[in-house]
Parts: C-alpha cells; structure tokens; sequence
C-alpha cells in the first residue's frame, strides 16, 4: 500500500502525459470518422510528420546549441509551422488518396489509406534515413525546472505538455460549437446529402475537417519530441493505433470522448506498469477497454447513430 | 594432316613450356588471405572499420616479415545469403590460406558448415552468440568473447565493484537481451545479490516514465538493461534524471553508440556504464604504436568492433606464417597452426590462445563508464584487475 501511494501521484503525471498525445490523435482519426465514415489509418504517420517539421524548426533556430530567440517563442513557432505542415499534408491526403475513392466501396479508401500510411514511411525513411533523432528540449526547458509536491515531481516539460493540449482542446470545442464551419461540420456528420441540399459547401468541410485533424496530429507529434525527445520515421504505428483505441473507446465521431479516450488510455497503461505489470502493459490496458466496450458498444461518449436508409 | 598434326603438337608444348616455366612461380607463391565483412549496407561503418584495421595488420605483417601477403576483401553486406556466395569465391581461390570474419553472427552460422568442409580456418573479430562455437566448429574461431561471458561479468562488476545488491533486469524481448538479462540475472542472485524485479519492454517504446517511477519505488540501486536500441536506454536515463531518481543505468554493448546513448540523451547518461566483448585499445598502452598508426593512416574515431579484427588478421598471417616456416603451406596446416596459436600478447592488451572449440581462452568483457562525450573503459573491471575482486566483495 505504502508502495502504490508513493507512486501514485507520479503514475497520474506520466499518464496524463501520455494521455495528452493519445487524446490529440484520437480527436484526428474520431473527427475524420464523423464526417466522412472512414478510417484514416495514415494519421498515425502525419503525426509523425508533424514531429520532424518541429525537429526540423528546431534544428533551424538552434544552429550551434545556443537558440537564436526565446525559447518560448522557438516552441511556439515549432508548434505551428508543425501544425500548418500537417495541416496541409492532411489537406493533400485528402485530395489525393480519398477524394477520388469517396464513392467507391468503404474498403477502397481504407487500403488507399495503408498505401498513404508506407508511403510516408518510407519517404521519411529514404530522405532522412532510418536514424533516431532527438528533440534538445534540454535548450528550450532546463531540465531540471518542473513544480515538486513533496516526492512528486512535475517537470516542466509535462506541465507544458498537458496545457497547451488543454488549449488546443478547449479551441477545438468552442470551434465545432460556437462557429458557422463547426455548425457546418456536425450538420455533414449527421447527413453528408441533407447538409448538401441545406447549401453546405460539403467538399470544404471535409477540407477543413481534415486540416484540424491533421494539425492536431502535428501538435502531438510536437509534444511528443518535446517530452519524450526521441522521433523516427516508424513512430506513427504505435501512436496511430493507439490513438485509434482511445477514439473507439471514447466513441468514435465524438469530439469530447476522443479527448477522453485518449486520457484514460494514457491513464490506463500508467497504472498497468506501475501497480500490475510492466511487461504486460498493453495486455492490461486493452483488456480494461474490451471491458468498456462490452458496457458500452459505441464507446463512453459514442451518441446512437441513427440508420441511414 | 598438318593442321591436325598442329593441334596435337601446340598443346604438348604448352604443356612443356608451363612445366619449365611453373617452378620460376613456386618461388615466389602467391599468398592470399581472405576478409568477410559488411563494408556497404546497414552496418558499413562497423564494416569498413573492421577491414581498416585488417588491412593494416596485413600491411604491418608484411612490412616485419618481407612478405607480400594480399588481402581479398569479399563484402557481406550483414546478409547471411549474400555471405554465402562471398564466402563461396574465397573458398573457390586456391591461394586463399585463412580468412577473417564474418562479422555478425548470423552470417557464421550460414557459412561455418562451408569453410569447415573447405578445412579453410576463419575467425572472427565481432561475432559474439555462444552456440557458433558449441556446434563443434573445426575451422571457426574468434578474438572476442561470447555473450555467455558478458551476462555474468555484468552481474559481477555491478555487486562486486559498484557495490550494488538490489538490481532491477529489464529486457526488449529481443533474443539477445533476454539472454543476457537471465544470465546476468542468475550471476547476480549467485553472486548474493536481490533482484527487485525483471520485466519486458518492446523495441517500438517511446516512452519509459511509468517504469522509471515504478523502479524508482522499488527500493532498487540500478537498472540492468542490455537492450538492442541505444536511443532507448538514452531515453530511460532521461527520465531517471527528469524523476530526480538516482538509480544507476547499466547496459551491455547494445548501447555502445556514442550518437544515440551519449549526445542523443543530453547528458542523462553521463555516469552510466556499458559492457562491451573489447577494451578500448585507447588504454593499452602496449599498443600504442599499432594505435597511432591507424590513426594516422585512417581516422581518430574507431570504436571496439575494429581492434579484436587486427587480433584475427595477425592470427592468421601469424598461422601462415608457421605453416610455410615448416614447409607445408595448405589450408588443412593452417587451420591447425591457428589452433595453436600461443599469442604472448595482442593489440587487445591479453595474450590470444584458443579453446578445442574456438572460443579465445582468458577473454572478458570490459565495462565502460559514460564520461563527458565517450565512454572511457572503467579500470578497476573485476576482469581488468582480477586481484581487486576479494577486496571489493568485503566492501559489498
């Protein structure tokens, strides 16, 4: 007992953390899904991307280990062109790979997605070899600055982590309830044809769905860099497929469970390795969401689909 | 009639002309000795390093002895199918007496079976999997020592010279690390050391902050991880260091990449050790010259896979050369002068001198400590200094 209360607050920083990132690509692949019904398994890498445009920023702004300008702005600017790039490679996805198979049976654009998925892969791999690169966040964040509760830590790195993907997330909320665009989404989520005939642009929703999903991805694949420093060109699979768990898990097409998902995927595996097992982390935490989809098929937020006819 | 006549006479004055003219040859034999390495490909630049150093050694064999001994190079490319056919074209070269490498252990255990029927003798200078010599190997050997060798010298440098007893073993669930994690696991509890616990991650984590916070409550002194991928173990100690966590970070030679483990963690790893199959020859001062002249002809920054090939090159020159001395040059003679070679002492600072199976006889592992942007060979090792061990098992 002694044991899980001295880790316990530590276990819930590094799963928020971990969350964070899950919760950024679930609102992707779950925002995508709501609008056009199909699974964008390519998200995984445009996250990926998204890491190595803010390495590559990086790199630009810091030539000689001394940054050029404040750290902060060097952060921000890494987050944006990250989150512009990605925005416009989602764009470009689109129109390339999905849009001409819109009509065509719902496993054409799933395959034409893995095509996307190696393709990527395997540029970034060709171009920038298959080598890790890590983020030196140690210039931007002194690594030992952070908050202590007592045996807890909270470094600043994490701190930064969970704050800007709660901003971008709040963004993101007011976005899709508050604007015409957002109005324009969820009218197309509900019926793609009504919305139509209602005069929606239906083509530039889809384009603007896939630029905010695609930049959220960037984001996270920024934040990862800055966290966890490490990026390489097969990072998208894992963090792809667990993004894609956490959007089934919160309810797919549903903005707020993605964000939910996300964290309690994060959560879950924190607390699988430190009070059950670490080798059997993925086992632990996939059982826990077997579970909740058994209580809850459509996920925890998932809203009953109506039938289209 | 006549041109027939000439057909019979042309080939029978060939024949008499190459059996007057072959002895003037038999002078002077043309002496090969071959070298298989991955010198293009993924692994190029351990590759390239290896042949350097071979060819250094053949350049300073031939210089002491006045011999013109040539160096066939036959690339691998760290593929054991494409070994195959290089070793067939070294097998195929009559004047090929002895062979250096391959490289990785894969790549020997697909051409070991050739070489033996060839009764060619090969050794190599980086290949480390304890059953390429326990399959009784007649023409394998090597200048470096198995990873059977390197688990328990890493248990015992952590209890008897870091003075550690509560050890925490993890794993990538790669072939190689779970065999090292068991047998350092077993040294340890043999050496009277606990073992806090021993767990698995996957070679695709990126991030180890629950294990680190986990291991940290453990109550555990330092962390065994003899993993494949050096950035991993990077990322461990940065997070050991970003927890305010002061366990200690050991690995094994996964992680000796100066990229990835020293300049890729940012400084985390600074004090952190590694174990690898070779000293660094940085700190033998009886090879120094050898040492400067590779630096000189080549580059200032080999790592510990090229030495134990400068090992292995002068073994078989050194065989070669005992083989004619007693007149009988053939590859069968050569085989057996290297296995009985009796090196009083190699570029490695340790004499060379096989087991029946072809394993070096007295070989350690050495443990490295991260120190600035190197790692510097640690010298108070329980192998480097056999008499401090005693001494340092009271103090633990």
């Amino acid at each position: 007992m002694d044991a899980f209360l001295a880790q316990l607050p530590q276990q819930i920083i590094n799963g928020l953390t971990l969350g964070a990132v899950y919760a950024l690509i679930a609102l992707g692949y779950s925002m995508v899904y709501g609008v056009l019904q199909m699974l964008n398994f390519a998200h995984g890498d445009v996250y990926m991307i998204g890491a190595f445009i803010g390495y590559g920023v990086m790199v630009a702004l810091i030539p000689e280990g001394a940054p050029l300008i404040t750290p902060v702005f060097i952060i921000i600017l890494m987050l944006l062109v990250a989150m512009l790039g990605c925005g416009l490679l989602g764009v470009a996805i689109e129109q390339f790979a999905y849009r001409p198979l819109r009509n065509s049976p719902r496993l054409a654009p799933l395959i034409s997605a893995l095509g996307v998925s190696f393709f990527l892969q395997n540029a970034v791999q060709l171009t920038l070899t298959a080598e890790f690169r890590n983020y030196q966040t140690e210039l931007l964040i002194p690594p030992g600055a952070g908050f202590d509760f007592g045996d807890t830590r909270l470094p600043m790195t994490r701190a930064l982590v969970i704050v800007i993907t709660i901003i971008l997330m709040i963004v993101l909320q007011y976005l899709v309830r508050r604007t015409k665009l957002g109005k324009a989404m969820r009218a197309v989520a509900i019926d793609r044809e009504a919305a139509a005939m209602m005069g929606v642009d239906v083509d530039r929703v889809i384009i603007a769905t896939f630029f905010i999903g695609s930049a959220l991805a960037g984001a996270a694949g920024v934040l990862t860099g800055i966290v966890f420093t490490r990026v390489w060109h097969f990072m998208g699979f894992t963090a792809g497929l667990k993004g894609f768990t956490a959007a089934v898990v919160g309810g797919i097409g549903n903005i707020p469970g993605a964000m939910l998902g996300g964290f309690l995927l994060g959560m879950t595996e924190s607390f699988a390795v430190g009070f059950i097992s670490p080798t059997y982390r993925d086992v632990i935490a996939f059982v826990v969401l077997v579970i909740v989809l058994l209580v809850r098929p459509r996920g925890l937020l998932g809203a009953r689909i109506p039938q289209k006819v | 009639m006549k041109s027939r006549k000439l057909m019979l006479i042309l080939p029978l004055f060939l024949l008499v002309l190459s059996l007057v003219i072959a002895p003037a040859f038999a002078q002077s034999p043309v002496i090969k000795i071959g070298i298989l390495g991955p010198f293009t490909g993924p692994a190029a630049s351990v590759g390239q390093e290896q042949l350097n150093w071979a060819k250094l050694a053949v350049a300073d064999f031939n210089e002491a002895t006045g011999w013109s001994v040539e160096l066939v190079e036959a690339d691998t490319q760290l593929d054991p199918a494409i070994a195959v056919t290089a070793s067939e074209s070294l097998i195929a070269d009559a004047d090929v007496y002895g062979v250096v490498g391959p490289a990785g252990s894969q790549e020997v255990s697909a051409v070991a079976q050739m070489f033996a029927d060839a009764s060619l003798a090969h050794i190599s200078g980086s290949a480390t999997d304890p059953a390429l010599t326990a399959e009784g190997n007649t023409t394998f050997f090597r200048t470096v020592p198995t990873d059977a060798v390197q688990g328990p010298s890493d248990a015992n440098f952590i209890y008897n010279v870091l003075g550690l007893t509560k050890l925490f073993v993890i794993d990538d669930q790669s072939s190689y690390a779970v065999g090292l994690a068991d047998q350092a696991e077993e040294a340890f509890i043999a050496a009277g050391g606990e073992i806090i616990g021993r767990e698995s991650v996957q070679q695709d984590d990126g991030d180890f902050s629950s294990l680190v916070t986990l291991i940290d409550a453990s109550g555990a002194e330092a962390i065994f991880f003899p993993g494949q991928i050096a950035s991993q173990g990077a990322l461990i100690a940065r997070q050991i260091v970003e927890q305010g966590s002061d366990l200690i970070f050991v690995g094994a030679d996964g992680m000796q990449n100066v990229d990835d483990f020293i300049t890729g963690s940012a400084g985390a790893t600074e004090g952190a050790y590694v174990s690898s199959f070779a000293p660094d020859v940085r700190g033998v001062a009886t090879s120094a010259d050898i040492m400067n002249r590779y630096i000189e002809q080549y580059d200032d920054n080999f790592t510990s896979f090229g030495p134990p090939t400068y090992a292995a090159t002068l073994v078989v020159l050194e065989a070669v050369q005992r083989a004619a001395d007693s007149g009988n040059l053939s590859r069968e003679a050569v085989r057996d002068e290297v296995a009985a070679t009796n090196q009083e002492l190699s570029v490695l600072g340790i004499p060379i001198a096989f087991d029946e199976n072809g394993d070096v006889l007295g070989a350690s592992f050495y443990m490295f400590q991260v120190v600035g942007d190197a790692f510097v060979l640690v010298p108070s090792g329980p192998e480097m200094m056999p008499e401090a061990t005693p001494e340092a098992t009271e103090e633990g």
